[in-house]
């Protein structure tokens, strides 16, 4: 296939200029800002590590950490073991496929904007049907509007409707890929259906499942319109999570040296997930170049 | 496989219908209500049969002009992210495909490794720059940042399709004198044609769902659908609820249309661009 010659590099280049110029460069610059103290009409002011030391000692700072760990573990682990059992369960003959696949990943097509409208239209006070039906049994209603740990349940909710089929296709693209073969084997020597899962399925899908576990928490981590359209990060700042912790900082309170400070810190604990999955990769890469 | 016994074969017909229901429901609520008088929206259990109005639609024409035009910004941003990360990630995906170098190894690993940094953050030193450059509420500024965050995907996708295209079809073209640029526009691409509406396909859902960035970026002329239903959810004065589904049930009509249509080639990508990492 002959050598790489100018050429190739430059047809490289328009994908890694959009790259440099749109994500790296402005990152980099997150962590010159995240040192200044700095706001509109104002020259940035060099303020060393004050606008770390003022994050962590930000109470709401923490609240907003700990309710995205929450969110994004209940988030994450409800999608992996929900979309797992679908992936099992549609893995069989099942006539009309095709259409029910089609149903499954609708919600994929849905902008989050619309994803809280038809939930919050569902848990409308009293109205809504499900706190109306709830209220109907005597279950009283979910108060997601001013209970801190409703809201983000409900948050939670939406952002595993919205994404559940991604994390099912992943595993039943990689499901579908099992000779059946393999599987009737197992059985013929008197597997039970645990024991087939347990031994000739898991081990099989779970590279696709590490990575879609990855993927979902480096993202599930930016998770910003459920709350902000939901509650807004209210009461009294008690849902807000990181993303939106950040957009206040910048866009509410003007003040772009904690935002950019909580900004590098939501980069970093991004890159530290992506850790073992990039050495991985790059080990792969570099052994074939 | 031989057929389970009838009681797990009902069982997991019946744990689908829930699945389905699940997924489906809550996108065919928002459907049917917009064509129900306000009134009916909440009504308890939810009416199926309903002598349809069109109420809401003109309504939404009437109390949010704006909104076709918010719409038509979307269709200009989609259309235009699409095209671009197409584009670039054909070419690259070619070369990552075709060639080695241990610069292009190290550039494809970068691709990686800025595929993990969260969107928001580039929001921060961008928006003062785009203010600079008068690049704030435009479609362009758009473009270019959704089709960044997708350039890495779709490159990836690009390049393991075309990684299966024999290098002998374009040895071929060689031998008949054939350049680079016509190798690959008139022999790679039409049998990579699979792998480019693959490699589309998520970036065009992107772009015309997509919020945050648009919430930042724009206050008028760019301002796209999804930034106008949120607008609509949040009034001061009440949710008008028969008008905002109107506008959502135009918004995801023919997105939902298209993603039901490309299923096959969704999984496709998804398979080539994540999985085989």
């Amino acid at each position: 296939m002959g050598a790489v010659r100018l050429a190739h590099y430059g047809m490289v280049a328009p994908v890694q200029v959009l790259l440099l110029a749109f994500i790296f460069v402005p990152s980099l610059y997150v962590v010159w800002l995240s040192l200044h103290q700095s706001t509109y009409g104002q020259i940035p002011v060099f303020v060393g590590f004050e606008n770390y030391a003022a994050i962590t000692a930000d109470p709401v700072f923490w609240r907003a950490f700990w309710n995205t760990f929450l969110v994004v573990n209940l988030v994450v682990y409800g999608e992996l073991i929900l979309g797992f059992g679908l992936a099992m369960l549609m893995s069989g003959p099942l006539p009309g496929k095709r259409y029910v696949i089609a149903l499954l990943i609708a919600p994929y097509a849905i902008t989050e904007v619309t994803t809280v409208v038809m939930w919050r239209y569902m848990l409308e006070p009293d109205v809504g049907m499900i706190n109306y039906a709830l209220n109907g049994l005597g279950l009283g209603q979910l108060a997601w509007w001013q209970s801190r740990f409703q809201a983000l349940g409900v948050a939670s909710v939406l952002a595993i409707w919205q994404h559940l089929p991604f994390t099912f296709l992943v595993l039943y693209a990689s499901i579908t890929t099992i000779p059946t073969e393999l599987r009737e084997a197992a059985r013929v020597d008197g597997a039970t259906v645990w024991s087939e899962f347990r031994f000739v399925i898991l081990p099989l899908v779970m590279p696709a499942l590490l990575i879609a576990l990855l993927f979902r928490y480096i993202t599930a981590m930016r998770l910003f319109s459920e709350i902000w359209l939901l509650t807004g990060g209210g009461p009294a700042r008690l849902t807000e999570v990181l993303a939106v912790y950040l957009y206040r900082q910048a866009f509410s309170y003007h003040d772009f040296g904690a935002a950019s400070a909580t900004g590098w810190m939501m980069l970093l604990l991004s890159l530290t997930i992506a850790i073992p999955y990039l050495w991985h990769i790059h080990r792969q890469m570099f052994k074939n170049a | 496989m031989p057929e389970a016994p009838w009681p797990q074969r009902l069982l997991r017909y019946a744990l689908i219908a829930l699945a389905c229901v699940w997924s489906a429901v809550p996108i065919l609520l928002v459907i049917l209500s917009s064509f129900k008088q306000p009134k009916a929206i909440f009504e308890f259990p939810p009416s199926l049969f309903f002598t349809p109005t069109f109420d809401n639609y003109v309504r939404l024409w009437t109390v949010w002009p704006g909104f076709f035009s918010n719409l038509s910004s979307s269709f200009i941003v989609t259309c235009g992210a699409t095209l671009l990360t197409v584009i670039v990630s054909s070419m690259a995906g070619y070369v990552y495909a075709r060639y080695s170098s241990r610069l292009l190894t190290a550039s494809a690993f970068f691709m990686v490794v800025v595929r993990m940094l969260p969107p928001i953050i580039i929001t921060l030193p961008l928006f003062p720059v785009v203010n600079y450059l008068r690049l704030s509420d435009t479609h362009i500024l758009l473009i270019l940042l959704y089709a960044t965050f997708f350039v890495s995907l779709s490159t990836w996708i690009m390049r393991a399709f075309i990684k299966q295209i024999p290098f002998e079809l374009e040895e071929a073209a060689i031998i008949d004198g054939a350049s680079l640029r016509q190798r690959l526009i008139l022999v790679v691409l039409p049998v990579a044609a699979q792998g480019i509406a693959a490699a589309a396909i998520f970036v065009l859902v992107f772009s015309w769902n997509e919020y945050i960035f648009a919430l930042i970026f724009t206050t008028r002329n760019a301002k796209t659908a999804p930034v106008v239903i949120g607008e609509m959810l949040g009034t001061a004065e009440g949710v008008e609820w028969g008008v905002l589904f109107a506008a959502a049930s135009i918004q995801l009509l023919p997105i939902l249309v298209f993603v039901v249509l490309v299923q096959r080639l969704l999984i496709a990508g998804l398979t080539a661009g994540s999985v085989k990492g």
